[in-house]
Formats: C-alpha cells, sequence, structure tokens
C-alpha cells in the first residue's frame, strides 16, 4: 500500500516535471497540438475522401471506419501520455538518461513511464479521436448503457497496453541491436496502418498477422464489430471482442519479463 | 593504517567485452548484416583486481579508452560485468541495484543528471522524492552544498542558462543530496577553468577529510589528482599498471631528474641517439637512462639521480658531444603518468 502511495507520488512529481519543462516553450506546445491535429486529420480526411466514392468496403460504410480510427487515435493519445519513455527508448539511452535511472533506488522502467509525456502531442492525438468517435458514433447510431460504456473504457484501456507492449518489445530490443528504429516501423507503425481498415478487407496471412502475432486487430477492429454488431468474419469472433483487455494485461506482462530478461544485456555508450 | 579501516570495495578479475557489430555497406552488405552479423569483440576491462578503504580518495587514470568509465558503470550497478567478482558494502552491485543505489552517489562529467529546462532546485526536489530523504537531512545538505560550492547565486536559473562551471556544481550537489558515503566522480572537472577545478577539488578535499566519504576520482588533470588523492589506480587498456599511493609513485619516479639538451651541427637521427645512451651508460655504469628524440635537435634524457649528480652528466655531455644549451627539469607526476602512458616508464 505504502509502495504504491510511494509510486503514485512519485509518478506526479515526475508529471509536474515534464509539464513545467514543457511549459518553458508555451507557444511551442500549443502549436505542436494543434500541428499534430492537423496532420492526422489530413491523413483522415484523404481516406474518408477516397472511401465516399466506394459507398462501402467489405460491409463496412465510411461511418463505421471512422470508429475504427477513432480507436487508433483515442488509445494513442491516452498511450503517449503514459508510455512516451518505451516510445522514445532510444533517445532515453543515447543521452545517458537511462544510465541515471539505473544509479536510482527505483525501478528502471517505472522511471522510464514515469519521467517521460508526449502532453502535448497526446491532446493532437487525443482530441483526433474523440471528435472522430463523436461524429461517427453518432452517426452509426450507438445505443449507449452502462455496458456499452464500461465495454469502450476496459478496451481503450486494454489497447493501450498492447500498444505499450509493443513499445515495450522493440525498447528491450534495443538491447540486442543497435539501431531499433526499423524493427519499431515493422512491429508498430506499419501495424497500425493496416489496422486503419477492417482486417477482413484483407488477405487471411494479414488477418493472422493482426490477430496471433501483433494483435493489433484487438485495438481497434474487435471493439469496433462489437459496438457495431457486426461479424468479425473470425471463427471465435464474438470471444475476440471480449478479451481486448487481457490481451493487453497479458501482452503486457510478457513484454515486462521479456524486458527484465533483456536488461542484463544493457551496453550503455561510450561517450 | 590500512588494517582497521573497513574494506568498501573489492574487485576481483574484473572482466568486460563489448561486442561491436561491424556493418557493411551496400545492398548485399545489408543482407549479410541481417543474416551473419560481423562482430569485434573490444576487451574494455581485461580482468582487474583492487580493493578500496572506507574512506579513500583514490584516483582512477588512465589514457581514453583504458576502461574507467567502463570500470565505474561497472562499479555502479549500470553494466552487468562479464566475469570476476565486485563486492561494494556486502552489495553485488548489479544484482541488488534498487537497494544498492541508494548508498553510492555518481557524477558523470560528460551527462548531466539535472533536467535541463527547469531551475537546478527543482530537479533537486524530484531527487529527495525519488531517494526518500527525509526533510531535514536534505535542508542541512543542501544549505551545506551551497556554502561550500556556491550554488546560491543560480540554483533559482534553468540548467541550459548555467556555464559548464555551475552545471557541474549542481550535478556534483544532485549526485550527494542523499549524503551517499561513497562517491564515484568520472571526469567532473572536464572542460572546466582552473578555478572552477580549484572548488571542485577543495569540495572532494572537504567531503572526504571532514565527512569521511569515499570518493573514486577519474580525470586527466593530474592537478586534481595531485591536489585530493593520496592513492591512484593507474589502468591502461583495461589492465591494471599500477596501484599504490602518489607519493610513492612520485618518489620513485619523480626522483629522476630530466635534462634536456640542444645538440649544434650534426643531425640527430636514431643512429646519434643510440650512440648517446651507448656512451652514457659506458660512462656511468649500472646507471638507466631514457632518452627520446623531441624532434629540432632537441633530445631528452631522464635518469634518476639518487647516484648521479646532474653535473657530472651534464659535464660529460659537453665533453663528448656538441651542445648548443641544455635544461634541467625535476619531473612531476604528470610527466610520470605520460611516460607511463607511452611507455617510457614500465611499473
Ligand atoms: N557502450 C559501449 N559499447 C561499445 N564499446 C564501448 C562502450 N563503452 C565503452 N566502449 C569501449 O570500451 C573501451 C573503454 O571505454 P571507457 O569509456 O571505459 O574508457 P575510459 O577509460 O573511460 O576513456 P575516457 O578517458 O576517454 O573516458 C573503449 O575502447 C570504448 O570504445
Ligand atoms: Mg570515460
Amino acid at each position: 500500500m505504502e509502495k504504491t502511495y510511494n509510486a503514485f507520488s512519485l509518478f506526479l512529481c515526475y508529471s509536474k516535471i515534464t509539464i513545467k519543462s514543457w511549459f518553458q516553450y508555451k507557444v511551442d506546445a500549443c502549436m505542436r497540438s494543434l500541428a499534430v491535429f492537423f496532420r492526422e486529420a489530413t491523413g483522415v480526411i484523404v481516406i474518408y475522401l477516397t472511401m465516399l466514392t466506394f459507398d462501402e468496403i467489405n460491409g463496412w460504410n465510411t461511418n463505421e471506419l471512422l470508429l475504427l480510427f477513432s480507436f487508433v487515435y483515442v488509445t494513442y493519445g491516452i498511450l503517449i501520455v503514459f508510455f512516451t519513455g518505451l516510445r522514445d527508448f532510444e533517445f532515453l539511452v543515447n543521452t545517458g538518461q537511462f544510465d541515471r535511472f539505473l544509479l536510482r533506488p527505483r525501478g528502471a522502467l517505472f522511471q522510464v513511464i514515469a519521467s517521460n509525456s508526449d502532453w502535448f502531442a497526446a491532446i493532437g492525438h487525443g482530441a483526433l479521436g474523440i471528435c472522430l468517435f463523436i461524429f461517427s458514433a453518432n452517426n452509426v447510431q450507438i445505443v449507449w448503457n452502462f455496458w456499452n460504456i464500461i465495454y469502450c473504457i476496459s478496451s481503450i484501456i486494454g489497447g493501450v497496453f498492447i500498444q505499450a507492449a509493443i513499445f515495450l518489445v522493440v525498447a528491450s530490443l534495443s538491447f540486442f541491436f543497435i539501431k531499433t528504429g526499423s524493427i519499431r516501423e515493422l512491429l508498430y507503425w506499419n501495424t497500425r496502418k493496416f489496422a486503419n481498415y477492417p482486417i477482413s478487407i484483407f488477405p487471411k496471412f494479414v488477418k493472422i498477422f493482426m490477430t496471433y502475432i501483433i494483435p493489433f486487430a484487438f485495438v481497434n477492429y474487435f471493439p469496433a464489430t462489437y459496438l457495431l454488431d457486426k461479424d468479425s468474419g473470425e471463427f471465435l469472433g464474438k470471444t475476440f471482442c471480449y478479451i481486448t483487455p487481457v490481451i493487453g494485461i497479458v501482452m503486457f506482462g510478457a513484454a515486462y519479463l521479456f524486458w527484465n530478461y533483456s536488461l542484463k544485456r544493457y551496453k550503455s555508450t561510450g561517450n | 593504517m590500512k588494517n582497521i579501516k573497513e574494506k568498501i570495495i573489492e574487485v576481483k578479475n574484473l572482466k568486460k567485452n563489448f561486442k561491436i557489430s561491424k556493418r557493411m555497406n551496400g545492398l548485399p552488405g545489408h543482407i549479410a548484416n541481417l543474416f551473419k552479423p560481423k562482430y569485434e569483440v573490444k576487451e574494455a576491462v581485461k580482468g582487474i583486481d583492487f580493493e578500496i578503504y572506507e574512506g579513500e580518495c583514490v584516483g582512477f587514470i588512465g589514457a581514453n579508452g583504458a576502461g574507467k568509465s567502463t570500470t565505474i558503470k561497472m562499479l555502479s550497478g549500470i553494466l552487468y560485468p562479464d566475469s570476476g567478482c565486485i563486492n561494494v558494502m556486502g552489495f553485488e552491485p548489479h544484482k541488488d541495484r534498487k537497494k544498492y543505489v541508494a548508498n553510492i552517489g555518481v557524477v558523470f562529467g560528460q551527462k548531466s543528471q539535472l533536467s535541463w529546462d527547469l531551475p537546478v532546485i527543482d530537479s533537486f526536489e524530484l531527487l529527495k522524492n525519488i531517494y526518500k530523504i527525509p526533510s531535514d537531512v536534505y535542508k542541512k545538505n543542501l544549505d551545506e552544498f551551497m556554502e561550500l560550492l556556491d550554488m546560491s547565486n543560480f540554483i533559482n536559473q534553468p540548467v541550459r542558462q548555467l556555464s559548464l562551471g555551475q552545471r557541474m556544481r549542481a550535478d556534483i550537489a544532485a549526485s550527494l543530496l542523499h549524503s551517499p558515503k561513497l562517491v564515484f566522480f568520472d571526469e567532473p572537472t572536464i572542460g572546466l577553468d582552473v578555478v572552477a577545478k580549484e572548488k571542485i577539488r577543495e569540495f572532494v578535499r572537504y567531503m572526504n577529510k571532514e565527512k569521511k566519504v569515499t570518493f573514486i576520482f577519474t580525470t586527466h588533470d593530474m592537478q586534481d589528482i595531485a591536489k585530493t588523492c593520496e592513492r591512484i589506480i593507474i589502468i591502461d587498456k583495461g589492465s591494471k599498471m599500477y596501484d599504490g599511493s602518489v607519493k610513492e609513485l612520485v618518489d620513485k619516479y619523480g626522483g629522476s631528474v630530466k635534462l634536456a639538451i640542444e645538440i649544434k651541427d650534426v643531425l640527430v637521427d636514431e643512429e646519434y641517439i643510440k650512440l648517446l645512451k651507448q656512451s652514457l651508460e659506458n660512462q656511468f655504469i649500472d646507471c638507466e637512462f631514457t632518452i627520446e628524440d623531441k624532434k629540432n635537435n632537441i633530445v631528452e634524457i631522464m635518469f634518476e639521480n639518487k647516484t648521479l649528480s646532474s653535473v657530472q652528466v651534464t659535464t660529460f655531455l659537453a665533453e663528448k658531444f656538441t651542445l648548443k644549451d641544455f635544461r634541467i627539469s625535476d619531473i612531476d607526476i604528470e610527466e610520470i603518468v605520460r611516460k607511463i602512458y607511452e611507455g617510457g616508464i614500465t611499473l
């Protein structure tokens, strides 16, 4: 109990520092939020306009597609409030900050997570996600009830942990390889691009990849099919709709074990 | 003296290799990198042993790439050693990391631990929280360091606005706020001017003598060593070369005299140096001479002056060779260490 309290108070202390640092450059920070928002929104709009000419793909209309997007953006917004340190882990290593974490009597992973938040980008991504969610949820007329709301929240949290686990694995891989940029590109960003579309439109191996290997489908596809009451096309489809939080926690736990194992190989940097 | 003090660090046969991947270029190279990465093994630390006792201030020196920082990183629990054992205050650093590091302080002169954009004091407050430093201890230490390191006029300034000397002092204070008993300093004087260096040396002396803090001090500035440390460990290419008191080193090798002569009329070459050495050794039997060609017809001759006076040598040289000029000087620790690095002195 006391341990949790301690960790929490340190987390707040770190957050205060990151926010304070960011606010040294107020204008820059706000510009960053706006820039992120518009950059990402442009991407969405381009896809939206392309889709308009199709009417629907594989049974998904444009509004339903936007719901898929909204999950990606909302979860990513939350993700970079809590897990920016993992996303930018290579930077922490190169600047020697990670050495410093190891010199302090607190968990190394805890410090990586607590010491860094990309608040303003998070506002950009999060705001876009919420806009998309409200817009599409309105248009597809989801009937809201207590269980739906709980379902959404838990799926979002699960989705955040799935992505955090991917980042944690990539961060751990940096103990084995020097440059992890291309690994991250492959494991995260490319997978995420596929997740912009319902996986049912893809060939089988992509479906398998997105469901069982890098299970990004649990971040948005399965929750969206549940909310829209669609057939996910998976033989375990109905169950898959409910297990996003479980997948998230299990993946993060496994990634944590891998991290602990890899940490022994940490090489620091020369000068 | 030593045996009443407690051993604080014990290192046995410590080794660390780094695998450095050799990348090949071009498409075939990339494919080869992927499937059969080539490694070059760099032996950074090749089996060193030493012991350090409570209250010592030990200078840890060696040329660039000798393995000092690597050793310090292993001692402080950042790196896992490949083999050998480390025992610091009963801990095995990399294994009991979280408990262990609460007892040590580390400064890496090249890398600050302060938040770049925030006032120094904010970083200190964060450290208070991280180390769970009791408020009274924190306040006492802070007040003391403010005075000793003269920090009062920049403590509220963002770190990015500080001079290097100010930043270094703030970094030093930061790493000592939790009252560690053992402190590792890795080049804390790098890039500082003489005044700033002096302040840091004074601080180390004070903390060492008055507060009984044990220091391990890495530096390339021999003045740092001469003014703070009683003992030095010299490492070279990952192995220990010398371990003993500074005084002994200076007594043993500093008893030498350096005689620089300038030769007239003849061109100094290898043959000439050989001839010079031969005739000196024939004349003064049982004496050792180290001779070095300093270019521009200047030759440096080093010899011990316990049995041999510089007058004797100079007179002999003046008779046998065509001297234009000569200069005699003592050898200081800087010189000794330089000679050791260059292989001029074998320990
Ligand atoms: N993280 C690393 N990865 C690969 N090689 C490394 C790493 N750190 C150090 N080395 C290599 O190990 C050797 C020892 O380096 P180290 O930093 O310990 O030297 P040093 O004595 O501190 O030198 P300096 O006086 O320049 O600081 C060097 O050859 C260096 O290139
Ligand atoms: Mg170094």
